[in-house]
């Protein structure tokens, strides 16, 4: 985490410090220091996960590659309890890096990488507080295994904001297919041989009795027209803030040569249960730096401010494509018809 | 301040056209042979799809023989012109790598301290080379190396250090040597990197352009462009006073805001020119930024799409 995938010369890094630090700051490409750079955002791009999303930053131009691009899709998939689900569901996430991304890095230091985001990744959206209430199947027997999977196609600076970014429109755009629960109903005429046995029962309930537990044994799939149910709790998804520390400044939205030139970043994951609550789901703080606590209390509240405004247009931007799909799904069904 | 944009619908392939072009000789008998096939189809192929027999057609580029059938070698569209057949890559050019020749100017980055030379990232298919005996050794033109600069060598250059160099020769593999024994070659500070693909990067007579905005361009010919301060003709290190601690120097000099500014303005300029796949000379450059300027606008905007545009529109309007 602390390496950064390329190498700068002692010169350029301190002409973007002292940039940085000039008054007015000045940035290399000429953007404010709380400007990220041009996002774009795209939902449903992987046909056969449910819910996919692939988002950009800072891409040049039409033909030119350039620019942080992350895919994320999710993927659901059927767990017994017995061999390692958890009732109620979980979620694993993991993220990959394209080695094209990285050219520079040695296939180990690749998979470092990765795993360190990963944990990020994992630690902070598949955290108890954010747990979607409709990933259960059948109680004390199935449920659902969400994976999220982030691929990192390339890196041109601020990988962990738009992996979240791109995370969080594969959460909002995840369909969990609807089931049905089948039961098992003995015919009636071997029910009353059991009854014949004449068994003492006990009338208060024990904690060991099962009788209440639901006897369905397996679910299926009803065939209706969508893909499903949302899943639950999908504005609760939290955006991540890197502020990237050169104080006293800090600045948002590095680019790859401002990260290998800046020391100290900070992670900062936000959720928006609510309009008007926030609640700080994550912390990290990347490099070799050091920070002082007053500092880094002044800069969480900062990051909130920043994290809000990423929500807010984000959540609009995410609604946009939500109703773009559902006016092309429409027109393809009105083709058809 | 931040903005969400969806991803630019990707040219359609129905926009893209390729016709069978024929001799006017041939137009009589080439019906026959398209009914046969589908070559004439506009579609796409991918590496290792078979095409058609190789007893009927000529494989052309992007394809290959395989067992008496061509076979496309690249993802791309076909194109046929009479009995050859070839696939043209959808992506291409733009995205080759620097091939290099003896003499052209290059801007490159030390990637690896080795005994006696450095390896250096060109931007090419390998790294070049630079040795110790072809840079500029503090204490004199024409020194013989000692050992004890072989035991300094990070002194001179160290791993991610930019220079300007040019290229000396090939060695047998290919990988090209460069030089720097020039008062014009050597490490670079004061500004930034921009590297766009080198194709762009047209000859001229001087790859140093100096605009009168205050900044200096290097355009290396590998596509890596070096931005920088504009320092004074009789203020660069000169040959007779050889100063090594300032030709090798890490420390940047006290740049001002307007001179830093001009130097985000024009590494836009490049990359938003670049983008559009315009060819870079400093003529085009001049006008472009004479152009922002009377625009008036940021730094910055120049990334805007809109803008963006009609900056090209407007370069490509007067040329």
């Amino acid at each position: 985490m602390t390496q950064s995938s390329i190498s700068l010369s002692k010169a350029e890094k301190s002409y973007i410090q002292a940039g940085l630090l000039c008054d007015p700051p000045h940035r290399t490409d000429g953007r404010p220091l709380k400007a990220y750079r041009q996002v774009e955002l795209e939902t449903g791009v992987a046909h056969l996960a449910n819910g996919s999303a692939r988002v950009s930053i800072g891409r040049e131009g039409v033909n030119t590659g350039g620019g942080t691009e992350v895919v994320a899709a999710t993927k659901l998939e059927v767990e017994d309890l017995d061999d390692g689900g958890i009732e109620g569901g979980r979620i694993i996430c993991s993220v990959s890096c394209s080695p094209a991304a990285y050219p520079h890095l040695s296939s180990s230091a690749l998979e470092d990488l990765q795993q360190d985001m990963s944990i990020v990744l994992h630690q902070i959206l598949a955290h108890r507080t954010l747990h979607p209430t409709n990933l259960g199947i059948i109680r004390g027997k199935k449920s659902w295994l969400l994976h999220l999977d982030a691929i990192v196609l390339s890196d041109s600076g601020n990988a962990y904001d738009v992996m979240f970014m791109a995370a969080r429109a594969a959460l909002w755009d995840t369909k969990v297919p609807r089931t049905r629960s089948v039961e098992y109903r003995a015919p009636k005429g071997s029910k009353s041989a059991v009854e014949s046995e004449g068994m003492d029962i006990d009338p208060t309930v024990s904690g060991f009795d099962t009788r209440q537990l639901s006897k369905a044994t397996d679910f299926e799939l009803p065939d209706y027209w969508d893909e499903g149910e949302i899943l639950d709790g999908r504005e609760r998804w939290p955006i991540c803030v890197t502020l990237n520390l050169v104080p006293p400044v800090h600045y948002l939205d590095a680019t790859l040569q401002e990260e290998a030139a800046t020391h100290l970043r900070l992670l900062l994951a936000y959720s928006f249960p609510t309009s008007s609550t926030s609640t700080l789901q994550g912390v990290r703080l990347l490099g070799p730096g050091e920070l002082s606590f007053e500092a880094t209390k002044s800069l969480i509240r900062q990051g909130e401010k920043y994290a809000l405004e990423v929500f807010t247009s984000l959540e609009a931007k995410l609604r946009d494509e939500d109703f773009r799909r559902y006016q092309k799904a429409q027109a393809k069904f009105s083709r058809t018809r | 301040m931040i903005s969400f944009t969806s991803f630019p619908s990707e040219p359609g392939l129905v926009q893209i056209h390729e016709t069978t072009r024929h001799h006017p000789s041939v137009l009589d008998d080439m019906d026959v042979d398209d009914a046969g096939n589908d070559l004439s189809d506009k579609r796409l192929t991918y590496p290792g799809e078979t095409l058609t027999s190789s007893h009927a057609f000529m494989r052309g580029h992007g394809t290959y023989i395989e067992n008496e059938e061509v076979i496309a070698s690249v993802a791309g569209i076909v194109e046929r012109v009479n009995k050859l057949v070839t696939v043209r890559p959808l992506r291409t050019r733009l995205f080759v790598r620097y091939n290099p020749e003896i003499g052209d100017l290059v801007v490159g980055r030390i990637t690896e301290v080795q005994p006696r030379r450095w390896k250096v990232d060109a931007n090419g298919r390998q790294d070049a080379v630079l040795m110790l005996s072809s840079v500029n050794l503090p204490g004199g033109v024409q020194r013989r190396k000692l050992e004890s600069d072989e035991l300094q060598m990070r002194n001179f250059f160290e791993e991610g250090d930019l220079l300007v160099a040019e290229v000396q020769a090939f060695f047998s593999d290919g990988a090209m040597s460069l030089h720097t024994r020039s008062l014009r070659y050597g490490k670079l500070r004061n500004g930034q990197l921009v590297s766009i693909p080198p194709i762009l990067v047209r000859r001229l007579k001087s790859h140093f352009v100096s605009l009168p905005c205050g900044v200096d361009l290097i355009l290396g010919l590998n596509g890596y462009i070096w931005v920088s301060k504009h320092v004074k003709q009789n203020e660069q290190e000169g040959e007779e006073g050889f100063d090594a601690a300032a030709v090798y120097s890490n420390q940047n000099d006290e740049i001002d805001a307007s001179t830093r500014n001009a130097i985000g303005r024009v590494s836009n300029i490049i990359r938003v020119l670049a983008s559009r796949c315009v060819p870079l000379t400093d003529i085009i450059l001049l006008e472009a930024y004479d152009w922002t300027m009377e625009q008036d606008g940021g730094v910055n905007d120049l990334l805007q799409d809109d803008v963006s545009s009609a900056l090209v529109a407007a370069i490509q309007g007067r040329g």
